[in-house]
């Protein structure tokens, strides 16, 4: 292992729950994240000065397990909630931290300018959060709860072994709509998530596998079973799409140079455009996995290939149907279940945390032409010269990071404790009621 | 649990169980034997070190052995018995052991207590029941930085990985501590606990 991206622990949320916290949600574009805790209320805490806003009691009557944070929203935040009670609490309130913290620190800085946009009356009746709606339909625990790219679908699923999609109708009195409910999974559905502009759904299972979720023709319906994974499959995460601040694997070294490197990644973004995003995923069996998609194209081929062997195209009846493919195993670093992975839309960095209480980085890095007549030529050389590959690299590891208690859940958010431009923070969530902040620099 | 699964089950005399408190004959004839190279830690080394070392150590944490966890478990009630998992063989003291939970980081806290468990009929369907009160039991007795293995012995069940599945679930065994009804059967099984 090459430890080149250091993990430093920059503050610790306070004060924190007593009893076991499940998993941290950053606001997509507030400073803020919600913390989901075995003592039935989710916290809200500043990533301004690390300290609690807010607590959300009073909803539900087990641990809260998950949390999701609507997109897109203006003026107020909209937060789902999934608790063990079987039920998802929705629950609103009008945005004004931002607010008070710009007016602390105007009065700290002694510069009056104007900050008299909030109102004094409008602060007592809509400071604390409103409880909007009891989603209700699952027969047992909620274990994950996932918005849609555009806001308007929620998919929330259970123990009870089915996944549910319910449309947000915005109609201003809090009405959601059962768009569709899935049960082909063949034991709990332990995570959904939504791919990052599609209205494709990846749920992860107790029954080892990943599926993949899609509408057609008004039907929702699964398009994909990948099973690959030895034990639960705890949690998956979406690849970022290309963006102004990511743009692909990186090199290992002084080996290629800027401008190689950006020729690469032009390269390699041509090469995967077919595909879309990839997923990737981690297990009760302590590995952490990429999945990649066959491009429609290939797809096509091989279904010829496999009608000229005989196999009778009823089989695949439709062109839903999507071929997912192992992309790679991610370098081993963990030596329990890993509970949670987490793939930076901003960087391209992978964090993924679990029992074992060890956060592990890990990033992808082209394979030079040198190194793959070094290693094992045979393997290499299934495809043609051109081809970009890359490679996983542990990257960095924390040992003990929330000393001897596991960790739940680990997830990226926007730096806001200072000015700096576009850094990223790591949240981890642990057993103890802990919640660390932790800068990663290379 | 209307019908008793195992109405006649085979029960060892409680004077022929492993204990600290004796440390007579019958340990000697439990320990002296094969099995004392099979024991990862022999209790007679903790007997043998020296109790008064320095101030210092008796700040430490008191260094936990099989037997400790084996008294922690041993005394839990079946379900369905009014007698003690360990009269029953359903846990015993070889299928208990403690091991470093990450090898490569020496000086790590965290141990892994794996406990085997033998059901008293290979279709048991309390077997999850039972392996639930031993998880439930060690998890709220030892340090948080043990991590527990509770799994059903190997060809002693017939729907054992099912059942080691559910118990190694963290959310799992976490909302069924949350379940009034299962944890009042749990809390009757540990009545019986010192």
């Amino acid at each position: 292992m090459s430890p080149k991206v250091a993990i430093t622990h920059l503050s610790d949320l306070t004060p924190p729950s007593q009893e076991r916290t499940w998993l941290t949600a950053p606001h997509p574009t507030l400073p803020i994240v919600a913390t989901c805790s075995s003592d039935k209320t989710i916290r809200v805490y500043s990533l301004t000065n690390f300290t609690l806003l807010s607590t959300i009691t009073g909803g539900h009557k087990r641990s809260v397990r998950t949390a999701a944070w609507k997109p897109h929203m203006a003026g107020e935040s909209v937060l789902a909630t999934g608790s063990f009670d079987a039920t998802v609490g929705i629950w609103r309130r009008w945005d004004s931290y931002g607010q008070e913290d710009k007016t602390r620190a105007d009065s700290l800085t002694a510069t009056p300018s104007d900050t008299g946009t909030e109102t004094p009356d409008r602060e007592e009746d809509e400071e604390e959060w409103r409880f909007a709606v009891l989603l209700d339909g699952h027969d047992s625990e909620v274990k994950s709860v996932s918005w849609s790219a555009s806001g308007m679908l929620l998919a929330t699923c259970s123990r009870d072994k089915s996944i549910w999609i319910w449309e947000d109708l915005d109609d201003g009195d809090n009405n959601f709509e059962t768009v569709a409910v899935m049960q082909e999974h063949g034991g709990d559905v332990k995570c959904v998530s939504w791919h990052p502009s599609e209205e494709c759904l990846a749920s992860a299972s107790y029954d080892d596998t990943i599926r993949l979720w899609r509408e057609d023709l008004d039907d929702w319906g699964q398009v994909a079973c990948i099973k690959g994974h030895e034990g639960t499959v705890w949690f998956i995460d979406w690849e970022g799409e290309e963006s102004e601040n990511w743009n692909g694997p990186t090199s290992d070294s002084d080996s290629i140079s800027e401008s190689d490197l950006g020729a690469l990644q032009a390269q390699w973004h041509s090469q995967t455009a077919l595909s879309g995003p990839r997923l990737i995923s981690c297990s009760d069996d302590r590995t952490v996995r990429v999945w990649r998609r066959q491009p429609k194209e290939s797809q096509q081929n091989g279904a010829l290939s496999s009608a000229t062997t005989g196999i009778p195209s009823i089989i695949r009846p439709t062109g839903t149907d999507e071929i997912w493919e192992e992309d790679a195993v991610l370098p081993h670093a963990h030596e329990l279940p890993v509970y949670a992975v987490a793939w930076s839309k901003r960087t391209g960095l992978v964090a993924s945390t679990g029992a074992d209480g060890r956060i592990a980085l890990y990033e992808e890095q082209f394979v030079t032409r040198e190194q793959e007549q070094q290693g094992d030529s045979d393997a290499m050389d299934t495809t043609s010269g051109d081809v970009l590959r890359t490679k996983w690299v542990l990257v960095g590891v924390q040992d003990g990071a929330h000393g001897i208690y596991e960790i739940n859940h680990v997830a990226w958010a926007k730096r806001a404790d200072r000015g700096s431009g576009g850094e990223e923070v790591l949240v981890s969530t642990a057993d103890d009621g802990s919640v660390k902040v932790w800068t990663v620099t290379r | 649990m209307a019908e008793v699964q195992n109405s006649n089950p085979t029960i060892i005399n409680a004077a022929d169980l492993p204990t600290r408190l004796r440390p007579t004959a019958t340990r000697k004839s439990e320990y002296g034997g094969i099995f004392t190279s099979a024991l990862p830690l022999a209790p007679a080394d903790f007997e043998s070190a020296p109790s008064s070392d320095s101030e210092d150590d008796n700040l430490m944490e008191e260094p936990i052995d099989e037997q400790e966890i084996y008294d922690l478990i041993s005394t839990i009630s079946d379900p369905e018995h009014p007698i003690s998992l360990g009269e029953l063989a359903v846990v015993s003291l070889p299928d208990i052991a403690i091991k470093p939970t990450l090898p490569d980081v020496p000086d790590s806290p965290l141990q892994t207590v794996t406990v085997l468990i033998t059901p008293t009929i290979t279709h048991c369907s309390l077997a999850t029941v039972i392996g639930l009160g031993v998880r439930v039991r060690l998890e709220q007795s030892l340090p948080s930085r043990f991590r527990m293995d509770v799994r059903i012995k190997e060809g002693t069940h017939s729907t054992g990985d099912e059942v080691n599945k559910q118990l190694a679930d963290k959310e799992r065994v976490a909302a069924a501590l949350e379940n009034g009804a299962l944890m009042g059967v749990i809390a009757k099984m540990m009545e019986t606990c010192r």
